[in-house]
């Protein structure tokens, strides 16, 4: 029953196909529509009327006003959706920043937004995702949250203040969870579809406003002075437009809103299996039943985005068919089938957040025992080490990873992890991580950064470089994903000066490590749409067998890095390779092997469709766990290349296998 | 000629539809990039409310060993106290001009007066070797640096609107959406004393 990250990424393109598919259907209807209209109104009304019968059914298939009326209705549809889109794809911050949200700074040291960051910082890292910005809707007193953006590079998570103040730890960790699944199911995308082409539909019914409104006028003069066919036929034409696209918008609204209501179930189910914890977010359900704001969203906005809403931000009089989403007693009832039907009337008894040290083991692990029976056999086999593999659990993280990454960002230096939180630390921080220890390419990195980097931030790195060179491992890249956040906060020019430090950083030695490359990257991938038009990869290739040459130069650098010796190398590759359907592939020399094929590689298979980047990430799993033994080298490579698929992984638990 | 006025007018209304897409497109670049800035000026409002808070802590060390600079030290806190108001004006309404001008004469005076503590705590070594002095004085340089840096950022983020809305077609339609004012840079009057932090040589 559950789908995992890839499945449901496929259902969700399917169903975007289907919609597609939808969408199109109504489109011709609407211009069969049209096309009846105005034959009925210019073949029969406007003068026609002593035509023979004959002849009055051919005009009603004249094949050139077909096509004209055709390519109109056609190209109007079609520019309100793309412009619409356009208008979405702009990204997940524009959508909340016109929701009226303000961006929540990485640095706050206010206790209720410092919670709310804790919180999607543990998600983050436990999902294996970037931190997304967080946006705060300061004046909104009802408790809902949103996730917007078009794909999880570009996705920002918005919570209301009636959020962040009304609802306890483990509540709030519910609603983010719900949000987080969004992003990792790819419903923005299919939202953002919805959302364009019911705006396409609705252009007609505009038009149609505007032909009726103005006739209205014109005919108005025109009974004046006389002549009033042509001017009755067209008021007819505008009232006519008007009620195909009011009636197509109504029954878009209605599709709309149906699709929303499944993915809402599907997103509390997902927060259930993220957090295992169900009494969380049927917790804040129940608040938001007994909080006289509800979860009502004030914002003239709102009515545009009400699918993208945790709860029902905008309350309609005919609730039942337009709500976007399900009652709450029904959501409530689904997570809590012994539900005694009362609502939560007062906010939490105020915890203390630790400011620095978010995660220490809570109340729910306590209560895992006890809810156990409820979410399935998972939970039951909790204190043994996980059996799941890592590509399993690829956009499905589990309560385990969230205390997993709540302990991991406990295990970072408190100065470290504070600098990281903010943009003029944070730049050192990945300067910092950058620095090499051999002596020589040391000297010539400090001097790059004495140059051209800001002093102070000189400063800070030689400050953070003693425990940034303790720092263990696998501590490294969930210290990046801590980063991002802040150096979102860049202006453009000071971006650029950052860019070029990393890649002179990068490049001082004259060779590139896997680390410095996969920093680079997940940076670079992180970063960049940010600053600059970056176009999402579109699915190019359907299957494998064409990218035979990719997977090789994937597989191959995998198997050099975790097999010092090169039959074991060989062996690694031959059995991860032979899981692949594809064509003429074979091992590459360890020259070959270099991080730039590895990018052109990635480049191309992040092109394919989940399924086959699903199959891609198992072969990696066999070839890098063909020895029975993964090293943090191993780790840290197959994360980046996970990132590089665009597939969020979970950090590796202690003990758990690859594939 | 029924079809040929249905053509027209459909027509008529594309264009009016593309042009009406097209003047949104403006405006909400146009509010796009006033909320990047409004956004960067959060980022110094985090760091010069964290020196402002530093400072009481700094006056408060001094305090007991520099008993005949009462004056330098009172100073020290009006000028804060003045900072923390004009923090306050300029937070509401980032960019406006007034608000603009009336933090940066605070903090030019805040600067200043820091300044002068500083070169009178040269006559007092116990101070100077003073643990909580130290870090104090340390934390408050690395705070300047974040100032200098995220008012960068910030004046990054107004030109960037100013140029557009000084830009054809944005010049005819900013004022009537409500961008009459182009937005203020933030500049520090005592520009030396924030990019150069106090000279605090005992290190």
């Amino acid at each position: 029953m559950a789908m995992d990250f890839f499945e449901s990424q496929d259902a969700a393109r399917r169903n975007t196909g289907r919609l597609v598919i939808l969408f199109v259907l109504a489109v011709i209807a609407i211009m069969i529509a049209i096309y009846l209209l105005v034959a009925l109104l210019f073949g029969v009304g406007g003068g026609y009327a002593e035509i023979e019968g004959s002849r009055r059914a051919a005009l009603l298939l004249d094949w050139r006003l077909m096509a004209a009326v055709g390519a109109i209705t056609l190209a109007v549809v079609g520019l309100g959706s793309l412009y619409k889109m356009a208008q979405l794809r702009a990204g997940g911050g524009f959508v909340a920043e016109s929701l009226g949200g303000a961006l929540i700074h990485p640095e706050t040291t206010d206790p209720v937004e410092r919670r709310v960051l804790n919180v999607v910082e543990e998600m983050a890292i436990a999902s294996g995702t970037p931190c997304p910005p967080v946006y705060m809707l300061g004046d909104e007193k009802g408790i809902n949250a949103f996730a917007a953006g078009f794909s999880p590079e570009d996705a920002c998570i918005g919570v209301t203040r009636g959020c962040a103040e009304q609802l306890s730890r483990d509540q709030l960790q519910g609603v983010i969870a719900h949000e987080f699944s969004h992003i990792l199911n790819g419903d923005m995308r299919l939202n953002i579809r919805l959302i364009g082409i019911l705006n396409g539909i609705l252009v007609v019914g505009i038009i149609g406003y505007f032909i009726l409104r103005s006739s209205f006028y014109a005919g108005g003069a025109s009974r004046r002075s006389g002549k009033r066919d042509g001017a009755g036929a067209i008021l007819l034409l505008g009232a006519g437009l008007a009620v195909i696209g009011f009636v197509g918008t109504f029954f878009g609204n209605w599709i709309k809103a149906a699709v929303s209501r499944q993915r809402e179930f599907l997103a509390d189910a997902s927060a259930v299996q993220f957090t295992r914890n169900p009494s969380g977010i049927a917790g804040a359900l129940k608040r938001i039943g007994g909080y006289a704001p509800g979860a009502k969203v004030e914002s003239p906005n709102a009515p545009e985005a009400s699918h993208m809403f945790f709860g029902r931000a905008i309350t309609s009089g005919l609730n039942s068919i337009f709500a976007t989403h399900p009652p709450l007693p029904v959501r409530i009832e689904r997570l809590e089938p012994s539900w005694d039907g009362e609502f939560i009337t007062t906010g939490p008894a105020p915890e203390p957040e630790a400011a620095k040290a978010p995660g220490a083991p809570r109340a729910h692990e306590a209560r895992a025992a006890a809810i156990a029976g409820l979410v399935g056999a998972a939970a039951a086999e909790r204190p043994a080490p996980p059996r799941v593999s890592a590509v399993k659990q690829i956009g499905r993280p589990t309560q385990e990873h969230i205390d997993h990454a709540a302990r991991l960002i406990q295990r970072i230096p408190a100065q470290v992890a504070n600098a990281a939180r903010e943009s003029y630390g944070a730049r050192a921080v990945v300067y910092g991580l950058l620095i090499n220890r051999e002596p020589a390419p040391r000297r010539v990195q400090t001097d790059r950064l004495d140059e051209h980097a800001d002093r102070g931030v000189c400063r800070l790195t030689a400050e953070l470089l003693p425990a940034l060179e303790n720092l263990s491992r696998e501590l490294r890249l969930p210290l990046v994903d801590l980063a991002l956040p802040a150096l979102r906060n860049l202006s453009p020019p000071q971006y650029a000066v950052f860019k070029q430090n990393v890649q002179a950083l990068v490049d001082a030695d004259g060779k590139i490590d896997l680390f410095e490359w996969a920093l680079q990257r997940i940076i670079l991938r992180h970063l960049e749409p940010q600053f600059s038009r970056v176009k999402p990869p579109v699915t190019h290739y359907y299957a494998l067998r064409r990218l035979g040459r990719q997977c090789s130069a994937l597989l191959s650098t995998l198997a050099y890095v975790g097999h010092r010796d090169r039959a074991a190398a060989q062996r690694a590759f031959s059995l991860a390779i032979s899981r692949l359907a594809v064509r003429s592939a074979s091992m590459l020399p360890p020259e070959a092997c270099t991080m730039q094929a590895l990018d052109e590689a990635l480049h191309d298979l992040n092109r394919t469709t989940p399924r086959l980047k699903k199959q891609i990430l198992t072969a990696c799993a066999a070839c890098v766990s063909a020895d029975r033994e993964v090293t943090v080298d191993e780790a840290e490579l197959f994360r980046a290349l996970c990132d590089g698929l665009s597939c969020p992984m979970p950090p590796l638990l202690p003990g758990q296998p690859l594939g | 000629m029924g079809i040929a006025i249905v053509i027209i007018l459909v027509v008529l209304a594309l264009i009016i539809l593309l042009s009406i897409g097209w003047l949104v497109g403006i405006f909400n670049r146009l509010v796009r990039l006033r909320n990047r800035f409004q956004n960067a000026f959060a980022q110094i409002e985090v760091q010069l409310k964290r020196r402002h808070d530093l400072i009481p802590n700094l006056v408060e060390t001094a305090k007991g060993y520099m008993r005949h600079e009462r004056e330098t030290l009172e100073a020290v806190i009006s000028a804060r106290n003045q900072a923390v108001g004009g923090l306050e004006q300029a937070a509401k309404d980032p960019g406006n001009a007034a608000a603009m001008q009336g933090l940066m004469g605070a903090e030019g005076a805040l600067s200043g007066a820091l300044g002068r503590l500083f070169a009178v705590m040269e006559a007092y070594p116990d101070l100077k070797a003073n643990q909580n002095m130290m870090q104090l004085s340390e934390e408050l340089t690395s705070t300047e640096n974040k100032v200098a840096f995220s008012r960068q950022a910030f004046n990054d983020a107004v030109t960037a609107y100013n140029t557009y809305k000084q830009s054809f077609p944005a010049i005819i339609f900013a004022g009537m959406f409500g961008h009459a004012q182009d937005a203020t840079l933030l500049e520090f009057e005592d520009r030396e004393a924030i990019q150069e932090p106090p000279k605090v040589s005992f290190s």
